[in-house]
């Protein structure tokens, strides 16, 4: 089994989506990199598993995604506070300064339960359809809806809270974008 | 990748009736109106966007590369580091 040139090359082009997956998921650069590498390697070596015909994406995206799940769990028992290092991690992204509305964004994005971030990035960012998201996620296409639905509802509250109460410099940002 | 089908999922993923009548209560609501849900699917799909735009780093290239040369057996992908060790 070699890896044909068309495949190496589906590959590649699938590295940028599964970086921004890896990187809204985890919500740290390192280690979403370290993840994409991981799902590479594993696809790789695992090509005659992959069935032609179907969709290249959401099979890698099903790899990362356990990947990511598995790596979590042993992060928590390892880590006490896994959802203070995720916030706390979003801000070192490097184009910090530029896009401070995505900043907030972000925070927001964090504070969700895993799945829930998980079933609003595939759907809602990834261009996933809720079966084909069901079936990377391993669960039923209900669930996958009642999470995105969650997932919106709760970040529209963050959002909006943080409107109110937070008079930060962020409060400035969002007057000078006009929100 | 297709952005405006997650558009399309969104909107029929949402009550049609409650559209236009959202206002009606203003109260904590678990239904989003339709405003603040595209405003959220807005900043997601910004947010992802700008992610998918940063250059593919080398590692991955190189990686790749390195497997269509060398076409391994499977059980043996190229110097395996493990993320950031062992403390």
């Amino acid at each position: 089994m070699t890896a044909e040139p068309d495949l190496r090359d589906a590959l590649l082009a699938a590295v940028p989506s599964l970086r921004a997956f890896a990187i809204s998921l985890s919500g740290h650069v390192d280690r979403a990199d370290d993840l994409v590498q991981d799902t590479l390697v594993r696809a790789l070596s695992n090509l005659h598993r992959f069935e032609p015909g179907t969709n290249v994406n959401a099979w890698l995206f099903t790899i990362l995604r356990n990947l990511f799940h598995s790596e979590y769990r042993k992060r928590r028992r390892e880590v006490e506070d896994p959802e203070g290092s995720h916030a706390g991690s979003l801000k070192t992204q490097p184009e910090q300064g530029s896009h401070l509305d995505f900043e907030d964004f972000r925070n927001a994005l964090a504070k969700l339960p895993a799945d829930q971030r998980e079933a609003l990035l595939l759907v809602g960012a990834s261009g996933f359809s809720y079966e084909e998201t069901a079936d990377i996620c391993g669960c039923a296409v209900g669930t996958i809806k009642s999470r995105v639905n969650r997932a919106r509802s709760r970040l529209a509250a963050l959002l909006n809270v943080d409107d109110m109460e937070d008079l930060g410099p962020d409060s400035m940002t969002r007057a000078v974008l006009g929100k | 990748m297709t952005s405006d089908k997650g558009t399309k999922l969104a909107q029929a993923g949402q009550n049609p009736s409650s559209t236009e009548t959202t206002n009606k209560k203003s109260q904590v609501n678990p239904k989003l109106d339709t405003t603040s849900q595209k405003r959220i699917g807005d900043q997601l799909r910004a947010m992802y966007d700008e992610l998918m735009q940063q250059p593919v780093p080398d590692r991955f290239r190189d990686l790749l590369d390195q497997l269509d040369k060398a076409q391994p057996s499977p059980k043996a992908p190229p110097e395996k580091d493990s993320p950031e060790g062992s403390k």
